[in-house]
């Protein structure tokens, strides 16, 4: 193969027959590892694009993880003080119930007492009518209104 | 009983309220810690605000000064004290001006008090001090100080004796420094706050025990409650003395003298407003509930009718009696007699205290005086007496009858005081008895004449006095020990009370005049053992008893119905339908009261058949031996000896003239030297006396020992004979007079 005088001093020509000073092939390589690298920066740049959109979601994500984390905190907290308010209302209650018995223990001894009343009165009734006939059978009949007359 | 809390949405105090104190019914002032003093008025339920204290009072108590004193209003009662953290207390005007500011206590103060006629106010403070001050503020003494602070101080009833808290320990101190201090312990945890009633003398404290306790003045424990679930913070005794009320964290409690409580309320942390009381009212077959702040429901039993009854304000007192029910409201008094159209007249102040009820009118008590009035609503009488102070009047020591008043004096305890309804003026002197009185009633029927009233005085025993005497100081008679209530019939004078933890009843209690013995005879006395601890007769009225257990139970009682039949037919000397009650019932004590109503009725037959039948024969010889008595005179004398009365038959005798029988009667009771005065007195039966003194000393066995008896017998010779002649002759000759008597009277009929 001849060599080129041209190529010896470093000169090529292309395909346009242009002068050029790089060799044909390397032009080419060159030309091609720019269009890689263009291509590369712009993948870069989009994944940088997904890469931020995927960080924004997962800012948005975790800031209601935050939240939905409070909400639970404070459900629990209220879920504990309802226990805590129920029992509160449950001591009140029975206080209330305690003094309603108390009430009702009065109410029983009230009621008890007017029974024995009654029992009195009718036993005083029934004492009276016989009380009232033997007075009337011994007195006889024209004194017969006599012994109920001061009743009246 | 209920108890009603409203709360009220308004502008509340920021932070929590610190002090009340009211000022008629209707008005309230507040103060908190947000430096702000507020009036709330009920009746609009307005509130204002007062005044906006300087940022560095932060006050801690506030006490109004005594309204009323001696019966008269004070111009100065319009101010109030209130003490605060920084150790002063001041006197702020109604109007909200502070009038003084005086440096007390190092420390905050914590209580502060005018004692009740507003001479003298006292202050507590965390240095432990108790200091004394006058009325316008300037320090009077030190009264006590300790290391521990004063959470609270209190007034006794005659403000001569404070209560105060000392760590666990109450301490009752006189302010004479040489009188005795009592001291003891009360609570497990610190007392936090104590509270002395004037009206009925007890004490409440209130600790980190979480309990509260009932004390009487002598620190002796009445009732202890069961344990709360946070400290007792305040306790308020209601001026009346019938109720109080507690409060701890979240809890409003109201409660009966005796301890037990009515009610119970649990509002939530928010500011308490006012109280209003629920009651009920029973009469025979009426039963009345205030079922709203103004509304009532009345109810007879008899058909189940309801009727309701509305006010324009709030109920504040009723009372149901004798077929009339009297309600003061704050501003009104309602008097009903059919439930569709009450008497309405005006009050002159809104604040009624006390309602009594007799047959014919009714007694308003309020903070300036008493009134009566009559069913139609007329003034009758407003009695007045110095150093009245109306606001403590209770119906224990105020009793109302037809025609008088009777009222124990507060500033000495053994008066009683005595007022004609009608003119309001007062019934002779308030003599005073031998001790001091707890309890007063008057009976109810009968003649004004014959009015009597029971007392009890502080050893609980029971007496009995009529009311009405003409001339001679009135004969005071024990007729029951151990008696801690009592009650008279509505009816008829018969008196029921709980002697020694029976129900007693007196059917008859007017017979300690006549026949003494004859009292034990005519009880009536129920077992006991129905009733718990600490009964308290209610009324009385027909033939039931209405008690109030210590633990607050409603009891009933019956009584027999026979003694109440016999009081009428006594009243109307219906003699032949008394003795064939009697005989029907055939009840000893009904027989004992019927010889006691028919002997003060000088009813002899009568009184001769009762007097059988219980078996006191003596008594029936001696009546006997009255009815054959010669003379009017001479039977009324021996009538008054069988009732005791020796000094009134004496002069029944000498009144009418019949020397001997006074000296006879003198003799026959050992009363030589009386007898032998009159003898020589009238110069007539030296030698009767003289005669019957040598054979009594003879059958004893003894020598004449009196000088004037031997001075007389030297003078005097004793011949038996004449002596006999001579007591014959007198006999005949009284005899005659009253035959000549009784012609004379029958002649006049004739005529």
């Amino acid at each position: 193969m001849a060599k080129d005088p041209l190529a010896e001093a470093g000169f090529y020509f292309d395909e346009l027959n242009k002068l050029r000073v790089l060799e044909p092939d390397v032009s080419q390589k060159t030309s091609e590892l720019k269009e890689e690298c263009k291509e590369f920066v712009d993948k870069i740049g989009q994944f940088q694009k997904i890469v931020g959109g995927l960080i924004e979601l997962v800012d948005e994500l975790a800031k209601e993880a935050e939240t939905e984390k409070m909400k639970a905190i404070g459900a629990r907290n209220l879920l504990k003080s309802v226990a805590k308010q129920r029992e509160a209302q449950q001591q009140q209650l029975q206080a209330l119930i305690a003094e309603k018995k108390m009430q009702l223990e009065r109410y029983r001894i009230e009621y008890e007492a007017l029974s024995k009343v009654e029992s009195e009165q009718n036993e005083f009734i029934d004492q009276f009518i016989l009380q009232n006939q033997s007075v009337a059978t011994t007195q006889g009949v024209q004194s017969h209104h006599a012994p109920l007359s001061f009743m009246h | 009983m209920r108890l009603k809390t409203s709360l009220l949405k308004e502008p509340k105090h920021i932070l929590s309220k610190i002090c009340v104190g009211w000022t008629t019914a209707d008005e309230l002032y507040s103060c908190s810690e947000d430096h702000q003093i507020l009036k709330w008025n009920l009746l609009t339920s307005e509130t204002s605000l007062v005044v906006k204290l300087p940022e560095d009072i932060y006050p801690v108590d506030l006490h109004w000064f005594p309204k009323t004193v001696g019966g008269k209003k004070q111009t100065q009662a319009e101010i109030f004290v209130l003490t605060s953290t920084d150790g002063k207390f001041h006197l702020v005007s109604k109007m909200g001006r502070i009038e003084k500011s005086v440096e007390a206590h190092k420390g905050a103060v914590l209580a502060g008090r005018w004692n009740y006629d507003g001479t003298a106010l006292i202050t507590a403070g965390e240095d432990g001090q108790i200091k004394i001050w006058s009325k316008s503020g300037m320090l009077r003494s030190t009264l006590a100080s300790q290391g521990s602070p004063v959470y609270s101080v209190a007034w006794g009833p005659d403000s001569d004796r404070i209560l105060y808290t000392s760590g666990r320990q109450l301490v009752i101190k006189p302010l004479q420094p040489s009188a005795k201090v009592i001291q003891w312990k009360a609570h497990d945890g610190i007392v936090l706050k104590v509270d002395w009633n004037s009206v009925n003398d007890l004490i409440l404290s209130g600790g980190e025990d979480c309990k509260y306790k009932v004390w009487d003045s002598f620190g002796r424990l009445l009732y202890s409650s069961s344990s709360h679930d946070y400290p007792i913070t305040s306790l308020s005794w209601a001026p009346d003395g019938e109720v109080f009320a507690m409060g701890s964290f979240n809890t409003l409690r109201l409660c009966d003298k005796t301890g037990w409580s009515y009610a119970l309320e649990k509002p939530n942390t928010g500011s308490l407003f006012t109280l209003a009381w629920s009651q009920h009212w029973e009469w025979k077959n009426f039963v009345i509930t205030l079922t709203k702040r103004r509304t009532m429901q009345v109810r007879n039993v008899m058909n189940d009718a309801v009727d309701v009854l509305e006010f324009r304000d709030r109920v504040i007192k009723a009372s149901l009696a004798f077929g009339h029910l009297v309600v003061a409201t704050s501003l009104q008094c309602y008097v009903y007699k059919n439930w569709n159209t009450p008497l309405i007249f005006d009050l002159k102040e809104g604040t009624v205290s006390l309602i009594l009820q007799a047959e014919k009118h009714f007694l308003l008590v309020d903070g300036a005086g008493l009134y009566t009035f009559s069913y139609e609503g007329r003034l009758i009488s407003s009695p007045k007496f110095p150093g009245m102070r109306a606001d403590i009047l209770n119906s224990q020591v105020v009793s109302l009858s037809n025609d008088t008043i009777a009222i124990r004096d507060k500033s000495d305890e053994k008066v009683i005081l005595l007022f004609d309804v009608l003119t309001g003026k007062a019934l002779g002197e308030g003599k005073p008895i031998d001790s001091q009185v707890v309890e007063i009633a008057l009976d109810q029927c009968g003649p004004s004449t014959e009015r009597k009233i029971a007392l009890v005085d502080k050893n609980r025993d029971l007496y009995l006095t009529s009311v009405r005497h003409l001339g001679r100081e009135p004969k005071i008679c024990k007729i029951g020990s151990m008696v801690h209530s009592m009650a008279w019939n509505d009816a008829a004078n018969i008196l029921c009370g709980i002697q020694d933890n029976q129900l007693t009843v007196w059917y008859y209690p007017s017979a300690v005049f006549t026949d003494k013995e004859l009292l034990p005879k005519t009880l009536y006395i129920k077992d006991g053992s129905d009733f718990s601890r600490a009964p308290h007769i209610l009324n009385y009225v027909g033939t039931k008893v209405m008690l109030r257990q210590g633990d607050g139970s409603l009891v009933c009682s019956s009584v027999p119905p026979y003694p109440a039949l016999l009081h009428t037919y006594s009243t109307s000397a219906r003699w032949e339908d008394a003795l064939r009650l009697c005989r029907f019932a055939k009840d000893k004590s009904l027989w004992a009261c019927l010889a006691g109503m028919a002997v003060a009725n000088r009813e002899l037959t009568t009184a001769e058949m009762a007097y059988a039948a219980i078996g006191e024969l003596p008594r029936v010889q001696y009546i006997n031996f009255i009815k054959e008595q010669p003379s009017k005179e001479s039977s009324l004398a021996h009538m008054l000896l069988f009732s005791g009365q020796v000094q009134e038959a004496e002069t029944t005798l000498l009144q009418a003239g019949l020397i001997y029988q006074a000296i006879q009667v003198n003799i026959d009771l050992f009363n030589w030297e009386r007898a032998l005065e009159l003898a020589v007195k009238h110069k007539t039966h030296v030698d009767t006396v003289l005669a019957y003194r040598e054979k009594f000393l003879q059958k004893c066995g003894r020598k004449e020992t009196n000088k004037r008896f031997l001075q007389y017998a030297e003078g005097v010779e004793v011949d038996w004979e004449k002596i006999q002649a001579k007591i014959e002759m007198e006999l005949s000759k009284e005899r005659e007079k009253a035959a000549n008597a009784s012609v004379r009277s029958s002649v006049a009929f004739r005529r």
